[in-house]
């Protein structure tokens, strides 16, 4: 094999999530009437922009060798806050502050530290006192959704301030600012995994966490980071989420964490950890969305949605497996 | 002997009730290369555990450059200047032959005072640092997953070579090499010493420790057996002092 075509085929490989991505858009654009469209797209870019934001959190987690289910509720946990300060009406308080602006910063960063903390809380738990990262947050997921339930009494609250619900009104180049966050997340994230000391720290972490220790990488402090990272960005999610409901419900964003889960691992992040990367991520994301809005296009009932879905995760496993065999053989 | 690098007094480490070392005090010079040799289980990766950092010793003090000295994590031991070069590899298969070698160390530009990997500066350090070192890798730029056991341990060797610091220690380091390997590995380390640089080197093979070393430190159960310079002793000498015993018929050592 020369090594032009080698490279071509390495770099096939390492972007797959995206060959794919544009494969389904393609045959989507041309089966199913209505599809090729710019509204369409903008809308496939726009209904991911929580669950990307959310899976960028889990997947810097699980890239270096661990794992965060509390994300979701965490999401949730910080929707509720917000919006029980910033709603008018159902629980919501209705705090308003002057300059109105100013509810912008402060409700952003009520979410970020809210799900910091806890992310801070997983974080010691599982470093300092070394226990599994699967339990410890499969404890927070359920702790911290039945907080939600406890502070919101199971109730909602409705109409956000009009100064935060801004972010998911007003447009620019057809997306609303809410989904350009998202994408300024993966590209501030990416960036930080590839080019930056920390994020290849991460990701030699989740390959031989022995090594880097010997290596004098001081791993717990980086993992803790980690999760304290992949909490505030779960933190942001659910600040998305409760601009887009203009509110938040006690239930809010059940499920996501499956589908974050779903989009990681199409995004070829290996859940053993060390390999992976965020555009690949949120390629999945995208990959995701695209089949959710072909299944509303082509009316067919939402339950098929869960199904397929799952269907895609043991695709993207058996590829990842298949990926693996190709790259022994080029090497 | 040349002025002592790092000097051991008494150290010992239990593991609840079994004692693992019973006290061992030695010395390494500046520029020496000792060769570390026992038996299995003589306690041999416990000690360059406990100088390395990964361990902490039970009692005893350890001298380095003439000042009291205890690592408490293998950070504290390589910002002091001392390499380790374990017997089971160090490296993170997920990464690439650069990302290894600057393992923790990676060389950094600052882009609006955020420090960003400089791949382009580390990548020509490795290129020249495996090209005066004579190992051969294809692409600096594939994981080293997919190299063999021999091209990841020249890579391990290479590292501790590049970076030097004041103490080398090497567990068994050419377990996987070949002959042509080993003797180049044997050259290294006699260039790392001639630069000044203390070496510890642990082996089961008699051969290599008669090739490269100044003195030859013998571990057994515990304690010193027997600590002398190379070209006062002889492999069967050795052998005896490892084993606690004249065995007879025991062949040619090595």
């Amino acid at each position: 094999m020369n090594p032009r075509t080698r490279h071509a085929l390495e770099f096939v490989l390492d972007n797959l999530v995206w060959f794919m991505l544009l494969f389904v858009l393609v045959v989507f654009s041309i089966f199913i009437p209505n599809y090729f469209q710019l509204g369409i797209f903008a809308n496939i870019i726009e209904a991911s922009s929580v669950l990307g934001v959310m899976s960028i959190g889990l997947a810097l987690v699980i890239i270096a060798g661990h794992m965060d289910l509390s994300v979701e509720s965490v999401a949730a946990l910080s929707a509720m806050a917000v919006g029980i300060l910033f709603c008018s009406s159902g629980i919501g308080l209705g705090v308003q502050l002057h300059p109105e602006w100013l509810m912008v910063p402060v409700s952003l960063l009520l979410a970020v530290a809210v799900g910091g903390l806890i992310g801070a809380c997983n974080g010691y738990l599982v470093v300092r006192v070394k226990m599994s990262a699967f339990i410890i947050t499969l404890a927070s997921y359920i702790w911290v959704r039945g907080l939600v339930l406890v502070i919101s009494g199971g109730r909602s609250a409705q109409d956000l301030a009009p100064a935060i619900r801004w972010f998911g009104i007003q447009r620019l180049v057809g997306l609303p600012l809410t989904a350009w966050i998202a994408i300024a997340c993966f590209v501030v994230f990416s960036l930080i995994m590839a080019k930056t000391p920390f994020g290849r720290h991460l990701v030699m972490i989740g390959g031989n966490e022995t090594a880097t220790f010997r290596a004098g990488i001081r791993v717990n402090r980086n993992l803790i980071i980690a999760f304290v990272l992949a909490g505030a960005i779960a933190g942001l999610a659910g600040w998305l989420l409760a601009i887009r409901t203009s509110g938040a419900t006690a239930n809010l964003g059940v499920g996501l964490l499956f589908n974050a889960f779903a989009a990681v691992v199409i995004g070829g992040v290996s859940l053993k950890g060390g390999v992976g990367t965020l555009p690949g991520v949120y390629a999945g994301v995208l990959l995701l969305s695209a089949i959710n809005t072909a299944i509303n296009l082509m009316g067919l009932p939402a339950n098929y949605t869960q199904v397929i879905h799952g269907l895609l995760v043991l695709a993207a496993v058996l590829l990842d497996a298949f990926k693996q065999t190709i790259r022994q053989r080029l090497a | 002997m040349s002025e002592p690098l790092l000097v051991l007094d008494n150290v010992t480490k239990n593991y609840g009730a079994i004692e693992a070392l019973k006290g061992i005090s030695f010395s390494i010079g500046k520029g020496e290369v000792v060769a570390l040799l026992g038996d299995n289980g003589a306690g041999k990766s416990t000690l360059v555990k406990i100088i390395a950092g990964g361990l902490e010793p039970t009692s005893g003090r350890m001298l380095f450059e003439g000042k009291e000295f205890l690592a408490r994590s293998p950070a504290e031991a390589k910002a002091a200047g001392i390499e380790t070069v374990y017997q089971d590899l160090s490296l993170c298969t997920n990464v690439d032959v650069v990302a290894n070698f600057f393992m923790g160390r990676e060389i950094t530009r600052k882009v609006l005072g955020i420090p960003v990997l400089d791949e382009r500066a580390m990548e020509a350090v490795v290129e020249k640092a495996l090209a005066s070192a004579g190992t051969r890798i294809p692409s600096l730029r594939t994981n080293v997953e997919h190299l063999s056991g021999g091209q990841r341990q020249a890579i391990e060797l290479n590292r501790f070579v590049h970076w030097g610091g004041k103490l080398v220690l090497l567990d068994e380091p050419f377990a996987a090499l070949g002959v042509e390997q080993t003797r180049r590995g044997l050259d290294m380390i006699r260039q790392v010493a001639s630069q000044g640089i203390g070496v510890v080197i642990i082996t089961h093979i008699m051969q290599q420790a008669f090739q490269v070393a100044d003195r030859i430190v013998v571990i057994r159960q515990g304690v010193v057996a027997g600590d002398v310079a190379r070209n006062k002793t002889s492999p069967d000498a050795v052998i005896n002092m490892i084993t606690g015993e004249t065995l007879a018929g025991a062949g040619p050592a090595g």
